[in-house]
């Protein structure tokens, strides 16, 4: 009996999660549809670039600082044993471009902005807002979630990039106040260890980040069933599963830039 | 829809022209970027170049000069092995004297592979853009193997030949100090000592001994 019920679990989970991605995938083409129809509700973009870009910059740069600082801090201590302190500087500036500065950035968005717009569209769902918006006649999606789409998928290069120089600022605050390295020759370093490569593929990736956290949170929003107890489960979901996709979309981006395109 | 100087557009503006800014910076300061203008291709050729890469830096007198950016290999022309052709670019103001010397040479711990190009003497006639540097081949691992291998049989044969020496020669100072030869008998002995000692003693009492003519004695007797 027990047996037969865990089975009835896991094919209810297996099914909701079939529904998910068919619901994602449909909302995915209709955004992209309804972004390449004419009329762009600029404004509505710009508002949503602010509140994902602009007010998201003090708390991304924090963290990517802190990020440089811990990195460079624990690097250190090997690197001072084996007696190279001087790679310190493109081991920060590599790993935080390729890979740390777009993927907290893109965390750190879909905890702040992907919550927002998921517990906004949630409310507004609830509320009966969205039914309000069909009835006059304004497609939801147009309305709702291309503004959203597009301002997360433009900002986040932007905010990578920020998080990108802060890193290493970070990394070269600890290599010249902590371990005597010259400033002249960190940055000197940092930069020759750098690829054109390695910003493309980081800037790259964080487009679809900034994509996939629009996305997933307006489809959470959407979603909500129940009152105000339905919009908090919805926003904890939306952030989880923003979370999953974005570490598991990162690990395809990279099997793919580096080992099946190097 | 107004398309006004509101705040709104100056903060997401200010936050975009600065991102386009760090942008631009960046590519201008990564390594790729900073020589592309201002470099000239060299091709350098080898017979084994011992596993060089592309991104292998190329030095001047130890010094930084640009990088490896291709690795080829030529096919073999009548009589000849085929070659390894790398195409390097080198910074523009940088002239490289074509009796130069260049060589793959190992970096660091990690045993990263580069180019190592010791300047000639010529002071007039410069390698042009496009020209040819054939190197000198560095010996492959297994052919330092073997030769390390023939250097300590070699080794071994003069080893054996100084023991065989310093067998004798233990022998011979057995012998010597066994008071045995001439040698021994020099060393060890006291018989000359002693007869020294006498002749000393006897000079000393009688000096005019020294003064006494040998040759003319027989003559007066």
């Amino acid at each position: 009996m027990k047996l037969k019920y865990t089975f009835h679990i896991l094919g209810a989970k297996f099914i909701s999660f079939i529904y998910f991605l068919g619901g994602l995938t449909y909302l995915t083409f209709q955004t992209f549809y309804q972004a390449l129809k004419p009329p762009l509700k600029r404004r509505r973009i710009f508002e949503q670039a602010k509140k994902a870009g602009v007010d998201s910059l003090p708390i991304v740069s924090l963290i990517s600082f802190f990020i440089g600082v811990i990195f460079a801090f624990q690097i250190s201590y090997l690197m001072t044993r084996l007696g190279s302190e001087m790679y310190i500087a493109s081991i920060v500036a590599l790993s935080i471009v390729r890979e740390l500065g777009p993927v907290i950035t893109a965390l750190v968005v879909a905890g702040r902005v992907g919550a927002a717009i998921t517990a906004e569209i949630g409310s507004m769902q609830v509320t009966e807002q969205v039914d309000a918006l069909s009835t006059l006649a304004t497609n939801p999606i147009k309305y709702l979630v291309v503004p959203r789409f597009i301002a997360l998928g433009l900002m986040l290069p932007i905010l990578t990039l920020y998080a990108d120089i802060v890193g290493i600022l970070g990394g070269w605050l600890i290599c010249v106040f902590k371990l005597g390295i010259t400033s002249s020759m960190y940055w000197n370093i940092a930069t020759e260890a750098l690829r054109f490569k390695d910003l493309i593929t980081g800037l790259s990736k964080t487009i679809v980040f900034g994509m996939l956290i629009a996305l997933v949170s307006c489809y959470q929003g959407f979603n909500v069933e129940g009152g105000a107890e339905g919009v908090g489960k919805a926003t904890t979901k939306s952030v989880v599963v923003s979370f999953i996709l974005i570490i598991a979309f990162d690990c395809f981006f990279t099997a793919l830039f580096y080992f099946i395109f190097p | 829809m107004t398309f006004g100087k509101s705040k709104l557009e100056l903060k997401v503006g200010i936050f975009v022209f600065i991102g386009i800014l760090i942008l631009v910076v960046f590519v201008l300061l990564i390594g790729d970027f900073k020589n592309i203008f201002s470099t000239y291709k060299i091709n350098f050729t080898f017979s084994f170049v011992n596993g060089v890469r592309v991104g292998a830096p190329v030095r001047f007198a130890g010094v930084d000069i640009g990088d490896i950016r291709e690795v080829g290999i030529m096919p073999s022309s009548n009589g000849n092995n085929p070659k390894v052709r790398l195409v390097g670019w080198i910074k523009q103001d940088i002239k490289i004297p074509v009796d130069s010397s260049v060589w793959v040479n190992t970096l660091g711990l990690l045993g990263e592979k580069y180019i190592e190009i010791m300047p000639g003497k010529d002071a007039v006639n410069f390698i042009p853009y496009n020209g040819e540097l054939s190197g000198n081949d560095p010996m492959a691992t297994q052919e330092m193997g073997e030769l390390a291998k023939s250097i300590a049989v070699k080794l071994d044969g003069v080893l054996v030949g100084v023991k065989d020496l310093s067998k004798n020669i233990d022998d011979g100072i057995e012998r010597i100090k066994r008071q045995e030869g001439s040698l021994g008998k020099l060393i060890y002995g006291d018989k000359i000592y002693a007869d020294l000692e006498s002749l000393v003693s006897d000079i000393k009492a009688h000096p005019w001994k020294l003064f006494w003519k040998t040759k003319d004695k027989p003559q007066k007797k």
